[in-house]
């Protein structure tokens, strides 16, 4: 018996060890395929694609840790706030959406349908950045100015500021909102007495830079910041400027004393089915350390209620502003602003309309410029079009320079008449001969050196639309050297250069630095690039 | 050795499969007891889901909840219910309109909550100079919505009223609340309001509706631009403070679940200010499946349950709970409520709805 057990025992452990890898074996076999892990679409590492307003550019850099920590990877892909509503209200396919606010887009009733959860993110007051020394001599650092004491300065010549097309870009638009219910005695239906519309249009007079988007805005201020009092931004663009040494001297903020209107940067989901990658991402965004970096890396207010604030965004009780609940109350204040209430423009179109300009690009030209006649029905196209009081100079160019073609828009009954000619113009234009590009252009600044003698208060650009090379007249020293003796006034007017077709993408850029202006690509489509450019108009 | 290592080996082998399999099929049996359920939530009840002791207290009676939230009046319109085991949105009308749409399913109200004004305490100060609110014991403030319902009529403004310094402003003294087309506690605060413009008593017929829509329209329209659900403008209470929401109307549950955090988004200068009258919220679960109706009866009789709910502000059957609570944690909350009224039936409630909806365009 004795002589058996040791090997039995033996035999035994063998047995449990082959009973264990036996059983480990089956019951991975059985258990396993209820417990495996499903293939999930939500897991792989395809990015979700955001629809993001440009502002949104400094969260950029915090997208890694976010992939790392939750396994979602988002791209973002940029647009203004108001292009964005009108894409996802067009049912542009993205799964996310967020914007530095989305109030406007709920406005819409397209939009609206296809938001399926929201979540702020963060908060963003648009408030104004008044060079030290200004804000000092106006006392505005020790007692915060209210929007009709900005206005009085405006109208003065005593503040003069950048703030971007409310139309095109965000920033302005809040802006714009605030302005009127600030001024308005029945703020919550934003209607304005006869004296309340005059002090809007004073405000407006010091109005000298407009842009289509925050960030280019906030570039031309650099630039331009010797002839500027201020600017209109969110908090967190303006406290970025102060920290960029890009400054001769630091912008005091000012908050005005009726109140501001609050960006509040909120992350909409519009496809159900991603949901739970949404919440992660949320959840992620509203963790404390997050919340934290967000308000240091980005100078956004948190929306966690537990983070006190840092120093930097001041202590003072910040009042919002109603905002509209109607869709067309917000088109009635954008309409007013455009028609009424800014500084009339005057843009001078230098259009090319050289041989090479024949067949599909002549049909082109001739479309992107109905299109500003009211040809363009979508909100952005209405919103682009040609404005009342608007005046318009073409300057069609060959190997020499044609007569420039003037219109003026008229109000109300008016406007439809004062098309007409207009639509005409752009219908029979016809190409043929060489390309005198600097010759034009030179003309069309001296049209703008006489104008301000007796027009000092419209709001004057260029828009240089070429598909070629420049082969006749001036060449861009000669233009250089017309352009370095006009008065600083008239060399302040930025030339929109918009390649097209075989355009020199070098000698563009080059005008456009010259000018202070910005290059847009036609050639995708040339109607949108006239379309964008009418938000730095 | 063969002859005896063979059946050995044959029979554990047997054994082993036999355990393995015994092993396997008890751990779907556990996996099988435990379901899986979905539900729409009205977003003032999200945190309680969350809760790990809430999901944990849930499994102990198998249940594994998943939910996703929306404006409760959204939940009955805006989402296709048969996917759902249980909607839970908050309000009896919300529930109401839920049930018209499928049919006779099985109720529960496991917790309910006062509507309430969060405020601030100089806000608060001006008011009671204006005559609007008063203390009551040291804590708390009465918010009389009869006086106040008369500044809306005649659009009164911050600037305008008495002692106003702390908040001269010049927006009209009105009480946000969330897009009463979306969401309950708009439709809660539309309840008490009508009961007040019809001269104290709940509206019941549509001459009376006729009566007090025109009067109700501006508390609704001038309020521009309001939130989804009832998150919204306690966030931005919350974050933006009293310059963006100087009176929000809320759920009492969401201002106490807030003080109770850690940390918590209260602060010393906030105040809860409570309308006479008063309107109970009620949150009624909807059992939409078998399993969805099983959560309701669950939440309404598990007693650990019943305390979580406590924790997360809302009130229960058990007011002696809900007083020891306020009581530790220095909560200034009237343990009970006296004047109470009822919401008007769902088909007055949702034609003065409609009324505002068509006038909101």
């Amino acid at each position: 018996m004795n002589s058996t057990t040791t090997p039995k025992s033996k035999f035994n452990l063998f047995n449990l060890i082959v009973v264990v890898i036996i059983a480990l074996i089956a019951w991975s076999w059985f258990g396993g395929k209820s417990n495996a892990p499903q293939p999930d679409g939500q897991n792989d590492s395809r990015a979700l694609r955001v629809l993001a307003g440009s502002e949104l550019k400094d969260i950029e850099p915090l997208l890694p840790q976010l992939e790392k920590d939750t396994g979602v990877r988002l791209k973002l892909v940029y647009t203004g706030t108001l292009d964005g509503a009108e894409q996802l209200a067009q049912g542009a396919d993205y799964p996310l959406a967020w914007f530095s606010h989305a109030k406007y887009l709920e406005l819409l009733e397209g939009a609206r349908n296809r938001v399926v959860a929201r979540e702020k993110i963060a908060l963003s007051p648009v408030i104004l950045g008044v060079n030290q020394s200004r804000a000092k001599a106006l006392g505005w650092d020790k007692t915060a100015p209210s929007w009709s004491d900005l206005a009085a300065r405006a109208a003065k010549g005593e503040f003069k500021f950048a703030m971007t097309n409310p139309t095109s870009s965000n920033s302005g638009f809040s802006a714009l909102i605030a302005l009127i219910a600030a001024l308005s005695s029945d703020p919550e239906n934003f209607t304005l007495t006869a004296p309340q519309q005059q002090t809007v249009q004073d405000f407006f007079k010091g109005q000298r830079l407009t842009a289509g988007s925050s960030g280019w805005l906030s570039e031309a201020f650099v630039r331009e910041q010797a002839s500027l009092d201020g600017l209109i931004n969110y908090e967190s663009v303006l406290l970025q400027l102060n920290q960029s040494g890009q400054l001769k001297e630091p912008l005091t903020l000012i908050y005005p004393r009726e109140g501001v209107v609050t960006a509040d940067y909120p992350l909409l989901l519009l496809d159900a089915k991603k949901r739970a990658d949404y919440d992660k991402v949320v959840a992620w965004l509203k963790t404390p350390a997050i919340q934290q970096r967000l308000m240091k890396d980005t100078d956004r207010r948190p929306i966690l209620p537990s983070i006190p604030l840092e120093a930097r965004f001041g202590s003072q009780t910040l009042i919002e502003l109603p905002f509209p609940g109607q869709r067309s109350v917000v088109d009635r204040i954008l309409t007013s602003y455009l028609d009424e209430q800014r500084i009339p423009a005057h843009a001078y179109f230098v259009i090319d309309l050289s041989g090479s300009m024949q067949g599909e690009r002549i049909t082109a030209l001739r479309q992107a410029l109905l299109n500003l006649m009211g040809g363009d029905t979508s909100l952005s196209g209405q919103f682009s079009s040609f404005r009342e009081r608007e005046e318009l100079s073409f300057l069609p160019f060959r190997n020499i320079v044609e007569p420039a073609v003037d219109f003026t828009i008229g109000s109300g009954a008016g406007k439809e008449a004062s098309l007409a000619p207009a639509r005409q113009f752009a219908q029979d234009l016809t190409p043929g001969g060489g390309t005198a590009i600097y010759s034009a252009l030179a003309e069309a600044y001296h049209k703008i050196y006489v104008a301000q003698q007796q027009q000092p208060n419209r709001y004057y650009s260029v828009v240089l639309m070429t598909d070629g090379v420049n082969n006749n007249g001036m060449d861009f020293d000669d233009f250089r050297a017309f352009f370095a003796q006009l008065p600083a006034d008239t060399r302040k007017i930025k030339t929109f250069p918009i390649l097209f077709g075989d355009a020199d993408t070098q000698a563009m850029q080059q005008i456009a630095d010259m000018t202070g202006g910005k290059v847009f690509d036609g050639n995708k489509n040339l109607s949108t690039a006239f379309k964008a450019i009418r938000g730095y108009q | 050795m063969n002859r005896l290592l063979a059946p050995v080996l044959g029979f554990l082998l047997l054994a082993g499969l036999g355990y393995a399999i015994y092993t396997s099929m008890n751990g779907q049996r556990a996996l099988k007891a435990q379901t899986t359920i979905t539900g729409l939530i009205g977003s003032e009840k999200e945190a309680f889901f969350a809760d790990p002791r809430v999901q944990q207290a849930l499994l102990k009676q198998d249940l594994i909840v998943k939910v996703e939230k929306a404006g409760s009046r959204q939940i009955a319109t805006a989402f296709d219910l048969k996917k759902y085991d249980f909607a839970f949105p908050a309000g009896q009308p919300a529930a109401d309109k839920i049930l018209q749409g499928v049919g006779k399913r099985p109720t529960y109200v496991p917790f309910f909550t006062p509507m309430v004004i969060a405020s601030w305490q100089p806000i608060a100060k001006i008011l009671e100079a204006n005559g609007v609110v008063r203390e009551k014991d040291g804590v708390y403030y009465w918010f009389d919505l009869d006086r106040y319902f008369a500044w809306t009529q005649q659009e009164t403004r911050w600037k305008d009223l008495k002692n106003s310094e702390a908040y001269p402003v010049n927006k009209s003294v009105l009480i946000r609340t969330t897009d009463v087309r979306k969401s309950n506690s708009a439709a809660m605060y539309l309840a008490l309001m009508s009961y007040i413009a019809n001269g104290q008593r709940v509206v019941a017929s549509r001459e009376e509706m006729d009566g007090v829509i025109p009067k109700l329209l501006p508390l609704f329209l001038r309020q521009g631009y309001t939130e989804y659900s009832s998150e919204g403008p306690l966030e931005n209470y919350l974050s933006m403070g009293m310059g963006s929401s100087p009176l929000v109307m809320i759920y009492e549950s969401q201002f106490i679940h807030e003080a109770l955090k850690t940390p918590s988004g209260i602060r010393p200068d906030m105040a809860l200010l409570y309308p006479e009258p008063g309107l109970f919220t009620r949150h009624v679960l909807v059992g939409l499946s078998e399993n969805g109706a099983r959560l309701g009866q669950v939440l309404s009789d598990d007693p650990e349950l019943q305390k979580l709910a406590t924790e997360h502000g809302f009130r229960t059957t058990d007011t002696a709970a809900f007083k020891a609570q306020a009581e530790s944690r220095k909560l200034a909350v009237p343990a009970q409520l006296v004047q109470i009224i009822d919401p008007p039936s769902y088909e007055t409630l949702e034609g003065m709805i409609q009324a505002i909806e068509q006038q909101m365009k």
